[in-house]
């Protein structure tokens, strides 16, 4: 009886390692099913997603203010002399307004380039179990969107769209280890790629090994054929560190990316591209140190002075 | 018997999957964050009998794989889950040094959390899945193994009340 209860176990789970192994074969032979699977899963997903966002907005903002509770303590100790009521406006305005704000830079962004964008919000950022970095957007084919398509943040590349759904889209973000996009620096045009580290952080490989770079160089997007997955000009990042590494082929540098993938709540999907290159117009303004008054002070000897 | 109680557990593991895509995957938390999904099917096997472990492993994988986040091909996660789930129980399953207090519980949990991880990665590496430079997978690893420690003792009661109602066992803690 025994035995042929541990004889049903083994056969159970050889029937069940066999099915998952025939579920991996499947998709990595690219079959339709287990596309339209998630596909359908992702559209049945996506309202509770939205339903989720609305709600946990306000306290993503609180988390958000815990976490940040250091480099805002000026402003936290300017809200506290706010009255309580204030209080509570700001906070369900706040969230608005960051993205209002995020919006009127994308837009500035895509309108300085000649874009033609589509603007959505940020519904779920993907979970790290996978080691990936991904989010889902509140449009999706039903908007235009299509697979591939360039998605900018206020700063630049924000990502590109991986999967589209009929109200939903899957972004992978270019912090994502597996995202890749063809850069060039702005000015020498030299050119190289870009890979995401899971992370702020990318790493940047030169292709011509005579050409050097430098700490502060900017990084803009080379854009692709027929502009996808990316349009030309784009910023990336600049480079923060650059890597000396003797014997190395081509150059390689670390890259800071202008996005702040974590703040992400409004994106713009690049449905058309630019007619032209829009070449190095996108470069952000490098921020200006604001001078600060210097006070002299004049000593007079007093004519009241003992003598 | 068993395909009762599978029966009955698949809408919870469905509404815990929700759960995850829908609300914990609102959080881009520190660390990596944390699987909801994931720690809930390794106490359940911990729980469980290692065939019914399995079955479980092998459908909290099968929704892992559907999650938008999953990277690699549809069914890594439904293999290492169930594999997962029948080691886990294999091991635990009647030891009442684990199962006689929520410590040993919660220990095995993240121990297995972790180990569940580093054996995505090994999977992953032999499927061709990029997964980032080593420092950002040690923070991952090591986030999401505080996370699970943070999270498992919290939710212990919810799940092994959730389990004893299925499965009529002694484990509510």
């Amino acid at each position: 009886m025994r035995n042929g209860g541990e004889g049903r176990a083994r056969l159970l789970l050889v029937i069940l390692i066999v099915t998952s192994l025939f579920l991996i074969t499947l998709d990595l032979r690219g079959v339709k099913v287990i596309e339209g699977f998630k596909q359908g899963t992702q559209t049945v997903l996506s309202p509770f997603q939205r339903a989720g966002a609305a709600v946990l907005n306000p306290v993503k903002d609180f988390f958000s203010d815990v976490t940040h509770l250091g480099r805002t303590r000026s402003q936290i100790e300017k809200l506290e002399a706010e009255n309580a009521a204030l209080k509570i406006k700001l906070l369900n305005r706040k969230n608005a307004d960051g993205q209002l704000k995020q919006l009127e830079a994308i837009l500035d962004l895509a309108g300085t380039a000649g874009y033609k964008v589509v603007n959505a919000k940020v519904i779920s950022h993907g979970s790290s179990q996978s080691f990936s970095q991904t989010l889902t957007i509140d449009s999706g084919s039903n908007a235009g969107i299509k697979k591939n398509m360039t998605v900018l943040s206020q700063f630049g590349l924000a990502g590109v769209v991986k999967d589209v759904y009929p109200n939903s889209a899957l972004i992978q973000l270019a912090s994502d280890p597996a995202f890749k996009v063809g850069a060039r620096i702005a000015g020498s045009q030299q050119i190289g790629i870009l890979s995401g580290r899971g992370n702020r952080s990318a790493s940047l490989q030169l292709l011509d090994n005579s050409t050097t770079i430098k700490v502060g160089d900017v990084l803009l997007a080379r854009g692709s054929v027929a502009n996808r997955p990316f349009v030309p000009g784009v910023p990336l990042g600049y480079v923060s560190q650059v890597d000396n590494s003797a014997g190395a082929v081509a150059q390689t540098a670390t890259v800071r990316y202008y996005t702040n993938f974590s703040t992400l709540g409004v994106v713009a999907i690049v449905v058309s591209g630019p007619t032209s290159d829009p070449g190095d117009a996108l470069i952000p303004e490098k921020p200006r140190v604001a001078p600060v008054p210097t006070v002299t002070v004049t000593v007079t000897p007093s004519p009241t002075a003992s003598k | 018997m068993l395909t009762r109680q599978i029966s009955i557990a698949t809408p919870i593991f469905l509404m815990i999957f929700v759960i995850q895509e829908a609300v914990v995957s609102q959080f881009r938390l520190p660390g990596g964050g944390f699987s909801i999904l994931l720690i809930f099917a390794l106490t359940w096997a911990v729980l469980s009998q290692p065939e019914v472990a399995a079955v479980i492993g092998f459908a909290s994988g099968i929704f892992m794989d559907l999650s938008q986040s999953a990277s690699g091909p549809f069914g890594q996660w439904t293999l290492i889950m169930l594999l997962a789930g029948y080691a886990i129980s294999y091991i635990g399953y009647g030891d009442d040094n684990i199962h006689a207090n929520a410590i040993g519980i919660v220990f095995f949990v993240v121990v297995a959390n972790f180990f569940v991880e580093i054996a995505y990665l090994l999977s992953g590496a032999l499927l061709g899945v990029s997964t980032g430079s080593i420092g950002q997978i040690i923070t991952t690893l090591f986030g999401m193994s505080i996370w699970a420690l943070l999270v498992s003792p919290i939710m212990l009661p919810i799940f092994t009340r959730l389990h004893a109602m299925i499965f009529d066992s002694r484990s509510s803690i």
